[in-house]
């Protein structure tokens, strides 16, 4: 399946409103650069250093979820810098020089990836400038110009509090950005995209927004001894991280490839359980389902048909809807017990054990039965219908899908199928 | 002997341990500002996490450099032993529970040497001498760390019932310089602390140091799940056959047993696990029909045999494994004289891993009951391997597998397993040996035909 949210590079085609956070973020940037060039560069140490951290990071981001590429360290170099004071600096940097310095850095860190052909994305960076942008505004708004680290709390709350207020500034500004995003690639009503941005917000970006507060913190008190001290954890952290990610997507392609065992068996036509996952993952995000729930709906698509192998003879075309229920019920139970086996994915087998049953006798009755399972039961109809080979015409299957509101097929479930379809899904 | 050694060991250590502690109490100055350390202290100890399989390393040992810069030593060793007090509660013996104390307050104290040499600045004067800070927490690390790695190492070389050597390599070597590096935020709470924050520092510098740890923590818990669906996986492409059953397991078992008897590096280890376990997983694509039919098979039904192999790499190809699980899986059936399948290579241009694997898989095979035999013995297994060593396996190989087997022993298929069936004339297995032209070997092994 390739997710229509898979934009790598500068693809204008795809962009949508990347054009705008682009633009606005170049924009941004240049104007900024224009106004530091004429007032003049302050403190050129404390320049230097954090350009050279945020173009760092930006060199060694990497990619977590699907389609999310992260730069921390360059993340929390910006927003420290952002909201550097006294007693090391004699001025802290007015926000223009803030804003220059990190959209300098972070071109000059992207060029390198750009040239060397990996995996970048002007849209996220550009994110990244606004939100630092206005982090760097709501700090110089609400901090006194005489604050500075001077060892007396009456001091130092203060300012803590003013830079968890532009932290929380960057993050909320970025969740906006990116909730509107979502909304936009995926179809996934406005609420649910910000809820789940909110919840990345609330985890990674909390780590990455007080990395940048103690970095600021500790540079302003201990001037340039701090950004090594701060930098080694937080690099050790990002492998961390990264090792993470890598073991998520070795997970998540065994389990794609062990969905393709039923193609290579013959009991399903080649690509049939990816397209069924790829409208599956279509209607939930159209239902506003949180990442966890779509996760196991995109695997319970995928794997819906793994009972079969225990059946003993393939069905020609891999037809399920030729087959009797009962048979596939029991398959559907088989294919259940299977993926509970392995003991981590027992929300997918619920979700498969119920994928064939019909909604007058499953859920309209059993509120136990999740959603996902109508969801799954709609996909594998859907894509019978209009899939490859049998090939009919969307209008018309439809039309037959229709018939069967509320006796075989859950209400919400065909409705929110209308909508996907009706926006131009195709397989 | 040993037990009398390790308890005088202990006793004197904990002597030394609690005359420090007892030192370290006459030092105390500032009472309300230890308290808050110690807190701090006993935060992070509850935040545990795994740095390597087996291993627990506590946040505490961040939280310690703080106290270094903020109290001094001394403190530092009060601390350290307030933070201990938690962990009591743990059910290990009583004598590891004593050790465990007495090590860390030890540690502590060796760091404190460390950092006292090193001419570390204790209180507000850290902020005016950033660099000589910087400098002694680095030493007192070290130190604290090399301390602890002494201490245990010592204590399990006196227990001798593990090598102190693995201890080093597996456990100290990797956690080394990450706890080294994280250390260095133990510095910065402090100067936050100085700086006018005092204990709320705490919560801002601790914040990044649990998403680290849930980190870390997720790593483990995706690995697992990952191993734990491709055994479920096998599983059910094995139930189509009952009497393989268990046998890709069996399988990844035993070339896990001879890739750590030839020392390989953990990642290849790792892959070497995985390819044991998924080399037949290609068996999914050829008809159940073929598998299950008693008596020979035809040469078309051996050609659809014979395309298990890529049929395996086709469904594997995407997950992103080292390559040599791949060549792994593609070459497990060659043979050492150039007479497998699919590509016919022979000696060494077939790929290591497939060498590996292809013994022990027919190792299981002969040791396992087929419908058409009872399970060989597996002296008699190994008598066969080593005749058929120069002609089917790599001849070093085989050789390190014998010993190895002779060494460590094999557990038996335990599986319960259909038996016998005497009226299958030839049952078919297509990695049994026994078998004449199309499965396995000829001559040597000539099964019940």
């Amino acid at each position: 399946m390739t997710a229509p949210g898979d934009v790598e590079g500068l693809e204008l085609r795809k962009l949508g409103s990347g054009v705008v956070i682009v633009l606005a973020g170049v924009g941004l940037g240049f104007t900024a650069l224009l106004m530091t060039a004429r007032n003049g560069v302050t403190e050129w140490p404390f320049v230097l250093t954090f350009g050279f951290l945020i173009a760092i990071g930006e060199m060694v981001q990497f990619k977590v979820d699907r389609s999310r590429n992260r730069a921390p360290i360059a993340t929390s170099a910006a927003l420290a810098y952002a909201m550097l004071r006294g007693p090391s600096l004699a001025t802290p940097p007015d926000v223009a020089q803030i804003i220059a310095v990190t959209f300098v850095a972070t071109m000059v860190g992207v060029g390198p990836r750009a040239i060397a052909g990996l995996r970048w994305d002007l849209v996220v960076s550009c994110r990244r400038v606004l939100s630092v942008a206005c982090a760097a505004v709501v700090f110089a708004a609400v901090t006194p110009a005489d604050l500075s680290w001077n060892g007396s709390w009456r001091h130092a709350f203060p300012l803590i509090l003013a830079m968890l207020l532009g932290v929380l500034t960057a993050g909320v500004v970025d969740a906006l950005v990116g909730a509107g995003q979502a909304t936009e690639r995926y179809n996934k009503p406005f609420p649910a995209s910000l809820r789940d941005e909110l919840m990345v917000m609330g985890q990674i970006g909390m780590a990455m927004g007080l990395g940048g507060v103690i970095l600021a913190a500790g540079t302003s008190l201990l001037g340039l001894w701090a950004p090594p001290l701060v930098v080694v954890p937080l690099l050790l952290t990002q492998f961390a991280f990264r090792r993470f990610a890598s073991a998520q997507r070795t997970y998540r392609t065994t389990v794609r490839s062990m969905a393709r065992s039923t193609e290579i068996a013959g009991f399903s036509s080649p690509g049939q359980n990816a397209r069924t996952a790829a409208l599956a993952v279509a209607i939930g995000n159209d239902l506003g389902l949180t990442p966890a729930r779509m996760e196991a709906l995109e695997y319970a698509a995928l794997l819906s048909g793994v009972g079969q192998l225990a059946l003993a003879d393939p069905s020609p075309g891999g037809a399920s809807l030729l087959r009797s229920r009962e048979e596939r019920q029991q398959a559907a139970e088989i294919g259940a017990s299977i993926i509970e086996r392995s003991g981590v994915l027992d929300h997918v087998a619920e979700i498969v054990r119920h994928s064939n049953d019909p909604y007058r006798q499953g859920r309209a009755n059993n509120s136990d039965i999740p959603l996902e399972s109508g969801i799954v039961n709609v996909s594998l109809a859907y894509e019978q219908l209009v899939g490859e080979g049998t090939g009919q015409s969307p209008d018309k299957a439809m039309e037959s899908i229709g018939l069967g509101i509320g006796a075989e097929y859950d209400p919400v479930v065909v409705e929110s199928l209308r909508r996907v379809i009706g926006r131009g899904f195709r397989f | 002997m040993r037990r009398v050694a390790l308890r005088t060991f202990v006793s004197l250590a904990t002597l030394l341990a609690l005359l420090i502690l007892g030192l370290a109490c006459g030092q105390v100055s500032d009472l309300w500002t230890l308290l808050a350390l110690c807190l701090l202290m006993l935060i992070g100890g509850f935040l545990r996490f795994s740095v390597a399989p087996n291993y627990l390393a506590s946040l505490d040992s961040v939280v310690l450099m703080t106290v270094y810069v903020i109290a001094g030593p001394w403190a530092a060793v009060i601390a350290a032993a307030v933070a201990y007090l938690p962990q009591v509660r743990r059910r290990i013996p009583l004598i590891r529970r004593v050790f465990n104390g007495a090590q860390r307050i030890l540690a502590t104290a060796a760091g404190g040497i460390a950092y006292t040499l090193a001419g570390g600045p204790v209180g507000d004067s850290a902020l005016s001498h950033e660099g000589r800070a910087i400098f002694a927490t680095t030493a007192a690390t070290l130190a604290q760390h090399v301390a602890n790695a002494a201490l245990v190492c010592l204590v399990i070389w006196i227990d001798g019932k593990a090598s102190p050597v693995e201890f080093l390599r597996q456990v100290v070597l990797p956690t080394f310089l990450p706890m080294a590096g994280y250390g260095f935020l133990g510095l910065l709470l402090a100067v936050l602390w100085l700086g006018g924050l005092g204990p709320l520092a705490g919560l801002v510098v601790l914040v990044p140091l649990l998403f680290a740890r849930w980190a870390l923590s997720q790593y483990e818990v995706e690995k697992t799940a990952q191993a734990a669906t491709m055994r479920a996986f096998i599983q059910v492409i094995e139930t189509k056959d009952l009497y393989t059953r268990g046998h890709s397991e069996r399988v990844s078992e035993g070339v896990g047993m001879l890739g750590r008897f030839l020392r390989l590096s953990e990642d290849r280890q790792n892959a070497l696990e995985h390819a044991g376990l998924l080399h037949d997983v290609g068996k999914v694509g050829v008809p159940t029909s073929i598998i299950q039919k008693p008596g020979r098979l035809d040469d078309s039904e051996m050609d659809a045999i014979r395309l298990h192999p890529a049929r395996g790499v086709e469904l594997i190809g995407n997950i992103p494994f080292l390559e040599e699980v791949k060549s792994a899986v593609l070459h497990h059936h060659e043979k050492f004289d150039g007479t497998g399948y699919p590509a016919g290579l022979s000696g060494t241009n077939i790929p290591y891993f497939a060498r590996i694997i292809g013994i022990v898989d027919a190792f299981d095979c002969l040791t396992s009951t087929r419908s058409y035999r009872p399970a060989r013995s597996v002296e008699e297994t190994l008598a066969i391997l080593e005749q058929d060593k120069n002609s089917h396996f790599d001849p070093g190989l085989v050789d390190a597998f014998v010993r190895l087997i002779k060494k460590d022993g094999w557990k038996a298929a335990e599986v319960d397993q259909p038996a016998p069936d005497a009226n299958v004339q030839a049952g078919f297995d297509h990695d049994d040996l026994s078998l004449g032209s199309s499965g396995g070997a000829s001559g040597s092994a000539a099964g019940p035909t």
